[in-house]
């Protein structure tokens, strides 16, 4: 049973270029344990970049990456998805649990668990064909979480969704994060999902990598549909927003 | 000065024009109206079609009027179907063909016969000191062509059920690394090759076991023959003048096939006419070519006793040669 | 379930009535001889009478292309899985891959000969040898066309190369595979009889493709054309037989529970 608060990261001077041009240009970040941490910026900012470094998915070419631990368990969840066609919902769950040698009669209950968390507890024996596109992200999250990551990426998960499922999808996730206390580096496209779940967001300019605005959005969790129409919101959303875009039409 | 340069060349050309009719070149057309005749050889150039080439390259051909096309065959080339399909007019085969042939409805005509004695043989390594042919159908294996009538005379005479019966590829080496190997083979080729490779082949022909069908036979459609009277006769003259020829001297018709058959080499083809010499030669008398009505009536009786054709008078399956 | 199977076989049956009935009618309207276009009813008399012998030689024939078949099955996907674990096992021995798509039989028959013997083990190689190429090479397609996001979600959660292997990139590649077998069930009965021609020994009567040579040579085109159409139809049999395999395999793909251990 891990006690962990979830992993925290400190990235110095992290350098990362693709055909000499620099996608991410000597950033400097510090993460705290178990923050909700959301990145947004336009394409080609480098965020997507950034996720695969910290998943040690890609080496960067200058600067170093700390984390609080030396054995991490990550996990990633893509904006596909992706999960096996040939295996019913609860053995795609079960995965990361099988390869990390758990035996079937513990690692199929907590898949079970989680299938029920995410509200499809009737689902396990199902397969991914026969799931609409928010419910293959519920499992998709469900696998994520089994193995009670310390830290979780997500790049841009929800964004192939229509508005409602994306509501309620980020509902999941929150819960999730209240339930299980993980580091959580969130990238979205969408201005009002990073502030309605994250503690802190980021944004990273565009063409370069540099974080043009670090703001903490002190709102208490659990967040709810009412939060999004409330008044700190509003005016939280409008400085981001502000910020977003003031950067981005200098550089238009 | 202007005048002597041209005369020149007048006199360079005149003497090329000579000399490229000297040559006698295959291609080159003779009078006009002459007769057009392909002949489709059922394998690749060798001394088995010697005298055609003979009378090719000595002009025979031209001579009657003829313009005659040799037409190299090979492994598996369909020279009756060619025939009675009308693609080529003349073709070469054996008289046991010809027979089912005419059973199936093709109303084919023999116009001449080279080889007087089949040439085909089975041939066996001398180390196992063979006596007969029967002995070849005691043990060991046997490579031969399955559905000829060859291969069903010797199963009809001798019985396969203590040999392996496998195909024949026309390749020597199993041959040469199987000493219990037996192959069909004709007596012109396999047996000299082997030879050259280092084995001792024996050969036990097939006509020495009571099965010897007329070979090297040029054949046409009866409408050829009914139309071109005379013009086949005047071929069937040519060939046989060719032949003639090639037997008393088989060198240079040799060199002119060795050209479009470079794999065998010169004295192999010069082995190979000496060997098939005798086969052509009947009793001393028979003209070259001559077919009997005899030998064909045993052949069909031959045949229907096989179960390949019904049974029918051969007199109209050949031409009887004049 | 009867009128859907009637519905099913009823447009093929009918295209072969309206082909064979117009090749029937221009053979005789053109009043083509039996010698060189054989009536399609004369075919069917011909292997009517001959069932017997022509059912043998099929058997003979498809007992070696299903062997061929099988062993191209199970050797292909060895190959394209070894083929697949690295680049350079790859770059250095693909090109012998491509060698089985080009060898002509004929060539080689010698060959075979000398490590098979006469017989169905040499006819069996000729099938193998001519049917493994496409299951090579669809296999290896699919294991290296993995999905990299599975790739890379293997990857963070630390799988064995083993373990990417059998639990990801095999079952990825199975429908490439099948794609492969389907592919490779014509070419082995190709190769059976290829191989029939070569090496085959006629004791127990031989196979399609020596009841071929000897209609040949007998000029029986009815025979022929009868012969031709059994060794048809016994790919035909043996295409059906492997595009059941991946029905039943898309089954368990679909709806299926794939044990794991």
């Amino acid at each position: 049973m891990k006690h962990r608060q979830g992993a925290g990261l400190k990235l110095r001077g992290i350098h990362r270029q693709f055909e000499g041009r620099p996608v991410i240009n000597h950033l400097d970040l510090d993460v705290a344990p178990g923050e909700f941490l959301a990145i947004i910026g336009p394409s080609g900012c480098g965020k997507s970049t950034l996720l695969r470094l910290l998943a040690h998915l890609d080496q960067a070419d200058q600067g170093t990456l700390d984390r609080s631990e030396a054995d991490l368990d990550v996990a990633f969840v893509f904006q596909d998805p992706c999960l096996m066609p040939w295996r019913s919902v609860i053995d795609n769950v079960a995965l990361p649990l099988e390869l990390q040698g758990v035996p079937r009669h513990h690692r199929i209950p907590a898949a079970e668990a989680l299938l029920r968390t995410v509200g499809l507890g009737d689902a396990q024996g199902k397969f991914p064909q026969q799931l609409s596109g928010g419910m293959k992200m519920r499992v998709s999250l469900a696998r994520a979480l089994i193995t009670r990551p310390d830290l979780l990426l997500l790049d841009e998960p929800f964004a192939a969704l229509d508005d409602i499922t994306r509501h309620h999808l980020d509902d999941h996730l929150q819960s999730l994060w209240l339930s299980h206390p993980m580091t959580v580096v969130f990238v979205t496209h969408s201005l009002s999902e990073a502030v309605y779940l994250a503690d802190r967001v980021i944004v990273l300019s565009a063409g370069g990598g540099n974080i043009t605005l670090d703001y903490k959005v002190p709102l208490p969790h659990p967040r709810t549909a009412a939060s999004r129409l409330s008044t700190p919101f509003i005016d939280h959303l409008r400085t981001v927003s502000e910020a977003f875009e003031g950067h981005s039409r200098t550089l238009a | 000065m202007k005048d002597l340069r041209l005369l020149k060349i007048i006199g360079l050309g005149m003497l090329m024009l000579i000399l490229s009719a000297c040559k006698g070149s295959p291609d080159d057309p003779p009078a006009e109206g002459a007769f057009k005749a392909d002949i489709q050889l059922d394998w690749v150039p060798e001394p088995e079609f010697g005298g055609y080439y003979a009378a090719r390259d000595s002009g025979l051909f031209s001579q009657e009027h003829l313009e005659v096309h040799l037409k190299p065959g090979g492994p598996g080339v369909p020279t009756l179907q060619l025939i009675e399909s009308g693609q080529v007019t003349f073709g070469i085969t054996t008289a046991d063909n010809i027979l089912i042939a005419r059973d199936r409805g093709a109303d084919l005509v023999a116009l001449f016969a080279l080889y007087q004695t089949f040439p085909a043989g089975i041939m066996v390594h001398a180390e196992r000191g063979l006596h007969g042919l029967e002995d070849v159908f005691k043990e060991g294996t046997l490579a031969m062509e399955p559905g000829t009538p060859t291969f069903k005379f010797l199963e009809k005479r001798f019985g396969f059920h203590h040999i392996h019966v496998v195909p024949y590829t026309n390749n020597l080496s199993p041959f040469l690394h199987d000493p219990q190997l037996a192959q069909q083979c004709y007596v012109t080729a396999e047996p000299i090759a082997a030879r050259r490779a280092g084995a001792s082949p024996f050969v036990f022909p097939i006509s020495d076991a009571g099965y010897n069908p007329y070979s090297g036979i040029l054949v046409t459609k009866r409408e050829v023959l009914i139309k071109h009277k005379d013009e086949v006769r005047r071929l069937i003259r040519a060939i046989k003048a060719g032949w003639t020829a090639y037997l008393k001297d088989p060198t240079s018709a040799n060199q002119a096939m060795h050209q479009l058959n470079p794999t065998m080499d010169e004295a192999t083809f010069e082995a190979s006419s000496k060997i098939q010499a005798p086969l052509i030669v009947g009793s001393p008398g028979t003209p070259i070519g001559q077919m009997t009505l005899e030998r064909w009536q045993t052949l069909s009786g031959q045949l229907v006793e096989l179960g390949l054709i019904q049974p029918s008078d051969p007199q109209s399956a050949f031409e009887p040669s004049e | 379930m009867k009128p859907l199977s009637g519905v099913l076989w009823l447009p093929p049956l009918m295209s072969f009535v309206l082909i064979t009935g117009l090749i029937e009618c221009s053979i005789i309207l053109m009043d083509l001889p039996a010698y060189l276009a054989p009536r399609p009813s004369a075919v069917a008399l011909a292997l009517f009478i001959h069932a017997e012998e022509l059912l043998k030689a099929t058997r003979h024939t498809g007992i070696a292309a299903i062997t061929g078949l099988g062993m191209s099955a199970i050797l292909g996907a060895l190959l394209a899985i070894t083929l697949a674990s690295h680049p350079l096992i790859r770059r250095a021995f693909y090109p012998y891959a491509v060698f089985f798509q080009t060898v002509p039989i004929i060539a080689i028959a010698p060959m075979l000969v000398i490590w098979f013997g006469y017989g169905q083990g040499a006819v069996v190689a000729a099938s193998f040898i001519v049917s493994v190429s496409p299951i090579i090479a669809n296999t290896l397609t699919g294991l290296l066309s993995t999905d990299p996001a599975l790739l890379d979600l293997f990857r963070i959660a630390k799988a064995s190369r083993l373990d990417t292997l059998f639990k990801l990139r095999i079952p990825g590649a199975i429908p490439h595979f099948l794609t492969g077998l389907r592919i490779a069930s014509g070419l082995a009965v190709i190769g059976a009889i290829v191989g029939e021609f070569v090496a085959d020994s006629y004791e127990d009567g031989g196979g399609i493709g020596t009841a071929v040579e000897i209609a040949l040579k007998e000029q029986r085109t009815d025979l022929v054309f009868a012969a031709v159409l059994m060794s048809s139809l016994l790919g035909l049999l043996i295409f059906w037989l492997v595009s059941g395999l991946n029905q039943l395999s898309l089954k368990y793909w679909h709806l299926g529970e794939f044990k794991d251990s």
